[in-house]
């Protein structure tokens, strides 16, 4: 498909425009964090940022949002799906380990027998943008080990590439094709094409961060019961900020809300952190103790997803590693199972 | 398509309280719209997730058969937040049900073997629709023999007593109801579900086991069943976990890479020892 250019200064200037026609999310900056918010008339773009605090998960799976609403009557309740049809949005600038998460998060949201309409109809509307990292965030990332790369287009309908003083824009996809005119009229010359591999190279090449995460599925397999998993959990607080940053935790809870004769049920974003997550009615837990949920962590991105849909259930963004207020390190588990 | 996060209106149609201490009971919901029926077949061992609306929902095994036209049952005990409410509900009410949801009862692995039934308590209500399923007409000849051991608390506990005494009276099913302890009325047996077991000891020839019930029944249950001969193949049984979607999305009734909701509840033993042990 075809390569642009366009001049670096100009992105800012694309993404308000095509905010005048879709609602476009991009990075802002927001007290101390840069976050995915909707793009308002007076709000600044905030592209040279590394990445952004919470995962773009949010765009297609939000914190909370209603299945269903209903009104009380004489009987019960009568009630009525709630109307599922999503704006035409562009998500823009998401880095390429974000956007490698929607792919995952496909897999996962929409199978042939059970789909998800609240998230497939926002995914489906919604153009992807990437930037890529021509210059590798974090020393916490470690996308490459986990099937990524700092220059890659998985997951994104149009990927964006720091080429110097010009951003080389690829479209990959016909829906990324679709928004071309927001790009500018000049095309790519082989020089932008070989500067961008070059820079790939040596972004890939810069994430000195490697896990063996394909390593350890087979020793995952025969490992559940092994005492190594007494060693993780010691110091977890369970605050769940590992699974809320991260950009493939799907994990959510279905409540219901009154207000009145009128009400909601609504899903909401959960945590296998929680020791509520999966005690039962009678007081059976079967995830009795920060251990077994901490196994079930480990076991789910790097082993059931696998086992599931061939794919590990992390795109190595280093969230979890970085915020975490006791300094858990995914990293480091997965090397030490490496070694059972 | 479906919405599978929306349940079909249903009408309480009628509430039957099965047990003396009044906290086990059988709800018969009608469908609001009769074309939904349709859309809610069901095989025995599969279940609903109930909708109360304002207060939630709760996965619970469909206790009717589906050769029951008409409407679908639930024998719900009241424990947490929403069958409370289900219990307090009077004939007439509408809620919603979801579903039908997991994997269910093996009836094509079922047909043409002698079947052994094993049910303890509470966890004998999906039992129930397999059992009117196999005895109904239509399919009473796929099944060979049918042997059904089932064992409550007390007799005060048993459920579905109207139907203990209509299938007692059958000559094609060898029914036997025990009661840890009798009280002066109960005639018929005491003695634990594995005991009772020993001693009718069915034939592992051509014959699957399906057993529910509580954790210690089936802990005392299974070493019977080995020593008769079944193998894990043909011991089937079915898990609880804590659920809220249903269809292996919310991420939480997971047995290692299996979603209770989705890829069981039923499993057989030989498959239970491929999971994780961590139910």
């Amino acid at each position: 498909m075809e390569k642009r250019l366009i001049k670096k200064d100009a992105l800012a200037g694309i993404a308000k425009k095509m905010a005048d026609d879709f609602l476009v999310w991009a990075p802002v900056k927001k007290e101390d964090n840069v976050l995915f918010a909707p793009l308002g008339r007076n709000d600044e773009p905030f592209f040279s940022y590394l990445n952004s605090k919470n995962a773009p998960k949010n765009v297609f799976f939000p914190h909370t949002e209603t299945m269903m609403k209903y009104t009380r009557t004489e009987k019960g309740m009568t009630f009525s799906a709630e109307v599922n049809k999503a704006e035409q949005s562009v998500l823009f600038g998401v880095r390429p380990c974000d956007a490698h998460s929607f792919v995952l998060l496909d897999k996962l949201f929409d199978q042939e027998k059970y789909k998800d309409g609240y998230y497939i109809e926002k995914r489906k509307n919604t153009t992807v943008i990437s930037l890529a990292c021509a210059t590798p965030p974090y020393t916490s990332c470690f996308c490459t080990s986990v099937d990524g790369e700092p220059v890659s287009s998985d997951g994104a309908d149009i990927l964006l590439t720091d080429i110097g003083g010009d951003y080389l824009v690829e479209f990959v996809t016909p829906k990324g094709e679709a928004l071309s005119k927001y790009f500018g009229e000049t095309k790519a010359d082989a020089q932008a094409e070989s500067k961008k591999a070059e820079i790939a190279a040596q972004a890939k090449e810069a994430i000195k961060s490697k896990i063996p995460a394909h390593e350890v599925k087979p020793i995952l397999d025969v490992n559940f019961d092994n005492p190594f998993w007494n060693t993780i959990h010691g110091k977890c607080l369970a605050c769940g900020t590992c699974t809320y940053l991260c950009p493939t935790c799907h994990c959510f809870d279905i409540s219901d809300e009154v207000k009145g004769s009128d009400g909601v049920r609504i899903r909401s974003w959960d945590s296998c952190m929680f020791p509520l997550f999966t005690k039962e009615t009678s007081g059976h837990n079967p995830r009795p103790s920060q251990k077994e949920r901490w196994r079930q962590r480990t076991m789910h991105k790097f082993k059931y997803y696998v086992d599931m849909f061939n794919a590990i259930s992390c795109v190595g963004c280093g969230r979890c590693v970085m915020y975490c207020p006791v300094n858990i390190d995914i990293r480091k588990i997965v090397q030490d199972i490496s070694k059972l | 398509m479906q919405n599978p996060y929306i349940p079909y209106p249903v009408v309480v149609d009628k509430i039957i309280t099965e047990v003396d201490t009044k906290d086990i009971k059988t709800f018969r919901l009608k469908f609001v719209n009769p074309e939904d029926e349709q859309k809610y077949a069901y095989i025995p061992g599969q279940f609903g997730e109930l909708s109360i609306f304002g207060k939630g929902e709760c996965p619970i095994g469909i206790a009717s058969s589906p050769t029951q036209k008409g409407y679908v049952e639930f024998t719900v005990q009241k424990a947490g937040v929403v069958t409370t409410a289900l219990h307090e509900m009077e004939e007439g009410t509408l809620m919603g049900i979801r579903g039908p949801l997991g994997n269910s009862w093996p009836l094509d692995y079922l047909a043409g073997k002698n079947i052994v039934v094993v049910g303890g308590g509470f966890a004998f209500t999906t039992l129930r629709s397999l059992i009117n399923y196999m005895l109904h007409e239509d399919n009473r000849k796929r099944f060979g023999n049918i042997t059904v051991i089932y064992g409550a608390r007390t007799p005060g506990l048993l459920l579905y007593k109207d139907e203990l005494a209509e299938w007692g009276k059958r000559t094609d099913l060898n029914l036997n109801v025990t009661v840890d302890k009798g009280d002066a009325s109960w005639k018929g047996r005491e003695g634990f579900v594995p005991a009772v077991c020993k001693e009718v000891a069915p034939s592992k020839e051509n014959a699957v086991a399906v057993i529910c019930g509580p954790p210690v029944m089936i802990r005392f249950t299974l070493p019977v069943f080995f020593e008769l001969g079944f193998s894990k193949e043909n011991i089937i049984t079915s898990l609880e976990m804590r659920m809220k979607c249903g269809i292996g999305k919310c991420g939480r009734c997971n047995v290692g890479s299996k979603y209770v909701c989705k890829d069981g509840p039923v499993f057989s033993l030989a498959e239970l020892d491929k999971l994780t042990p961590e139910y």
